[in-house]
């Protein structure tokens, strides 16, 4: 495995996770439609975190229900989500993704980790039921299993013994990750694994997951903190409105020369460390979608193009006003 | 405007959370409370709002001594300080509509008839629709629920405003739209306002002055550690 | 829109069994509201020529034995059976909803002397308590529906008090008070149409419970006096011949209670399932 980093260096491995096209529609009663993914491409290497960003609504989250095979019966899914080169998790059934999928081959580290914990039983009954499904240990291998289990999550073995509502936030959240890479599995998936943790946990939470990024695996972490992106991320996708609007290396992202995509740069310059100021208006409603780009609306560089075609999406990008290229042409404008 | 005197509460008199914390807030001025997750901010955020009687200490708002929390302040005083909860899905009526969420204070304070202006007054404030003020909390997201939650927070001009963790579930646009609302409001109406949260960079850029919370806590002890 | 994604029971089995109950429901309810009233047929006429006769096209459900016509004492029966527990299952579902919110919403003292004595209550057998209650009066409507009444709406404080604590503590109540809402405001605002669902499915759910009751009396003797025959009374009349050998007098009345409190269930079940299932939509906003 490897802990380079650079994108263009793993070009050549099989992604750990390839989607290609995803859309999720919800079929509302009424006859109404809810496009809350649509056309989603991207894919994770090895050893490479690639952070979907977006506020809450835009459909990031449907899309990782959509990833797990999760999403309630009135979805309808299109396109592809391979999965190692070989398992296409859309169309795979209910069975192998139990069997073989979800815990073996995709790890999840969830949002709110106290809830995912079941409360009745201690965090070392809970590590050693997931080693003895996930890798067959049995037996007194079990006991040693459990601390190294423990240990590569930092979990501390004096906790072990605790019941989940006896820790702190922090540790709850340890221990849910150290049942996220029993199965060491190649891909980690991150739903918001921040909110509600106060910035030095989330710090924390994020060096941790980066951690384990470093060991080769993917990881897809879902989050609408950009702070904790920043840190953790090699690249980043925008979600806006149930598409993804660019996808970019994370450091020309976060720093020079900045996000492609005007609703990115408004998603940054909204940080209190930048500007704090808000991108105006609200999103779309994912139920009644403009023809044309979802942004025009709030969007500083709108014209008659942007609210009367969507804009492709090429070169990383979706933005009539940069096709290609790195910097975005009115970038200057605007900051002139 | 706000004083609060070596306050100790919680939910159990023998293990409160907050143990003998200080806290002052001037007229006008904004504060922010800096705290890690879990410490008992939000349970002095409470006690300050009057909604939540403290085991001991004394709260003292705009000169006059707290006799009473709850249903026991007196109106007046209970509809002086504003507040923002951290969840916008729990702290809404999910039969309400949007509209009638933020009317709810009108309507419990006998100002019936200054509902359709003052909400026509906040509803752009705040960014919302007329479209959106019909809908029921199930169909907004978060971010507009939140804004929901603020406008009746501001709906009776609160001097004093209480947000606790108002920002926590938000994404940084919402964020910074919150927060400009807020201000705004400040700076038409002289209100003062205790920011509770852990985010140091947003309170720091927010707030007049910012208090750490063991910094003003005897029992820092006991605040928790991840 | 969320129904489709609960996997247990199947929409198509839900629907039929919607439907069963409510066409059982509906022809009950017609059957006991609009027959009497239009039928020019007596059902206290005695025929002893043709008593204890068994199901035949003339008498459907055949005759007691003093050649009544059991169908139209059925009917007659359940009429009275129906009102009497409509009216104490609703009677109970309001004394247990205003003490459960009272106790859920005050808390502290109030709560805990009110759920003592829901606790002591409940701890004596319904069915020894409602006769001791029938006995303090002259056997009439009143004293079953009272007994029924004081005897069912402990369940009904447990659920809402549960309810109005569980609702109670969820900011939107703090938001009401620091927006100045009164106590009466909180309580009949916020606290009880949150809990209005719960309490009236309690209440559907009671009235069989209540019919059985009353049943129960009046199979004892207790209940309803003999000219007011309801489906209780008739099965105590029919004990006798049913030792003969005569099995339709107590069949049909105890059909007659079965099927619509089988009904009945059947569509609280659905309404259950209405105002449980969580709202899909909200994950994706």
């Amino acid at each position: 495995m490897t802990s380079d980093h650079d994108p263009a260096a793993e070009g050549a491995e099989v992604p750990v996770l390839a989607v290609e096209n995803l859309s999720v529609r919800f079929r509302m009663r009424g006859g109404r439609d809810i496009a809350a993914v649509t056309d989603a491409r991207f894919s994770v290497a090895p050893g490479e975190c690639l952070a979907l960003v977006g506020e809450s609504g835009c459909g990031k989250s449907v899309l990782a229900s959509a990833l797990l095979g999760l999403l309630p019966g009135n979805a309808e899914t299109t396109g592809s989500a391979v999965l190692g080169g070989d398992t296409d998790l859309l169309t795979a059934d209910e069975r192998t993704l139990a069997r073989t999928v979800r815990g073996r081959r995709i790890g999840l580290v969830p949002q709110s980790p106290a809830a995912h914990l079941t409360p009745v039983r201690t965090v070392r009954a809970q590590v050693e039921e997931s080693l003895r499904e996930l890798t067959g240990v049995r037996g007194s291998a079990l006991g040693k299993a459990a601390l190294v289990a423990a240990a590569r999550a930092a979990f501390p073995e004096g906790h072990l013994d605790r019941y989940p509502h006896e820790l702190s936030g922090g540790l709850a959240q340890r221990a849910a990750t150290a049942l996220a890479l029993i199965g060491d599995a190649p891909l980690l998936l991150a739903d918001e694994p921040t909110t509600g943790l106060d910035r030095d946990l989330v710090e924390r939470t994020v060096d941790e997951l980066r951690r384990h990024t470093d060991e080769g695996r993917a990881l897809l972490i879902i989050t609408h903190d950009l702070a904790a992106a920043e840190r953790i991320a090699d690249r980043v996708a925008v979600m806006y409105a149930g598409r993804i609007v660019e996808i970019a290396d994370a450091a020309p992202f976060f720093g020079a020369p900045g996000p492609r995509h005007p609703y990115a740069r408004g998603l940054l310059d909204a940080l209190p460390e930048r500007d704090f100021a808000p991108i105006p208006g609200m999103p779309p409603e994912l139920g009644a979608l403009p023809d044309g780009c979802a942004f025009a609306a709030r969007c500083a560089y709108a014209d008659a193009r942007c609210t009367d075609e969507r804009p492709a999406f090429a070169s990383d990008l979706a933005c009539h006003h940069a096709p290609t290229g790195r910097t975005h042409p009115l970038k200057e404008a605007a900051d002139a | 405007m706000l004083e609060l005197t070596r306050i100790t509460a919680g939910y159990d008199r023998r293990d409160p959370v907050v143990r003998e914390v200080s806290l002052h807030v001037a007229a006008g001025e904004a504060v922010g409370l800096l705290g890690p997750s879990g410490c008992g901010k939000s349970t002095l955020a409470k006690v300050a709002a009057l909604l939540h009687r403290p085991d001991a200490g004394t709260v003292t708002l705009d000169g006059t001594v707290v006799r009473g929390w709850r249903h026991r302040a007196p109106r007046e005083q209970r509809t002086a300080v504003g507040v923002v909860f951290q969840q916008p899905r729990l702290s809404a009526d999910p039969r309400l509509s949007l509209r009638e969420l933020i009317a709810q204070p009108l309507r419990s304070t006998g100002r019936r008839r200054d509902v359709p202006e003052r909400v026509a007054e906040l509803a752009p404030l705040v960014g919302l629709s007329e479209e959106l003020l019909e809908r029921r909390p199930h169909a907004v997201s978060d971010g507009q629920l939140q804004r929901a939650c603020l406008a009746r927070a501001l709906v009776l001009e609160p001097r004093l405003l209480i947000c606790d963790e108002m920002t926590a579930m938000l994404d940084a646009s919402t964020t910074a739209a919150l927060v400009a609302v807020v201000e705004r409001y400040r700076s038409e109406s002289g209100a003062a306002l205790l920011a509770v949260g852990h985010d140091r960079v947003l309170l720091e850029r927010w707030c007049d002055r910012t208090v750490r919370w063991g910094e003003r806590t005897a029992g820092s002890e006991r605040v928790a550690v991840g | 829109m969320a129904e489709t994604a609960l996997a247990l029971p199947g929409r198509t089995t839900r629907r039929v069994r919607i439907v069963t109950s409510a066409t059982i429901v509906i022809a009950v309810a017609l059957a006991v509201l609009v027959v009497p009233p239009l039928a020019q047929l007596d059902q206290q006429a005695v025929d002893l020529a043709n008593k204890l006769d068994p199901p035949s096209w003339a008498h459907p459900f055949g005759t007691d034995d003093v050649g009544r016509d059991l169908l139209l004492r059925c009917v007659y029966g359940l009429r009275v059976s129906l009102l009497v527990g409509l009216v104490a299952a609703l009677t109970a579902t309001v004394i247990g909803t205003a003490i459960g919110a009272l106790a859920g919403a005050f808390g502290g003292w109030t709560d805990r002397v009110v759920m003592r004595v829901v606790d002591a209550l409940s701890s004596v057998p319904h069915l020894l308590l409602g006769i001791f209650i029938v006995a303090m009066f002259r056997p009439g409507v009143w004293p079953v529906i009272i007994s029924v009444a004081l005897t069912h709406w402990l369940s009904t404080a447990r659920i809402v008090r549960s309810e109005v604590l569980s609702l109670r503590s969820r900011p939107f109540i703090d938001a009401a008070v620091s927006g100045g809402a009164s106590r009466t405001r909180v309580i009949v605002r916020h606290l009880l149409p949150g809990v209005l669902p719960q309490a009236g499915l309690a209440a559907v759910l009671m009235v069989p419970h209540a019919m059985w009751h009353e049943s129960a009396l009046s199979f004892l003797g207790l209940g309803l006096p003999a000219h007011q025959a309801s489906l209780g009374n008739l099965v105590q009349s029919a004990r006798g011949s049913l030792l003969a050998g005569d099995w339709w007098p107590t069949l049909f009345p105890g059909l007659f209670l079965i099927i619509p409190t089988l009904a009945l269930a059947g569509l609280a079940g659905a309404w259950r399932d209405r105002i449980n299932p969580r709202r899909k939509s909200e994950l994706m906003l």
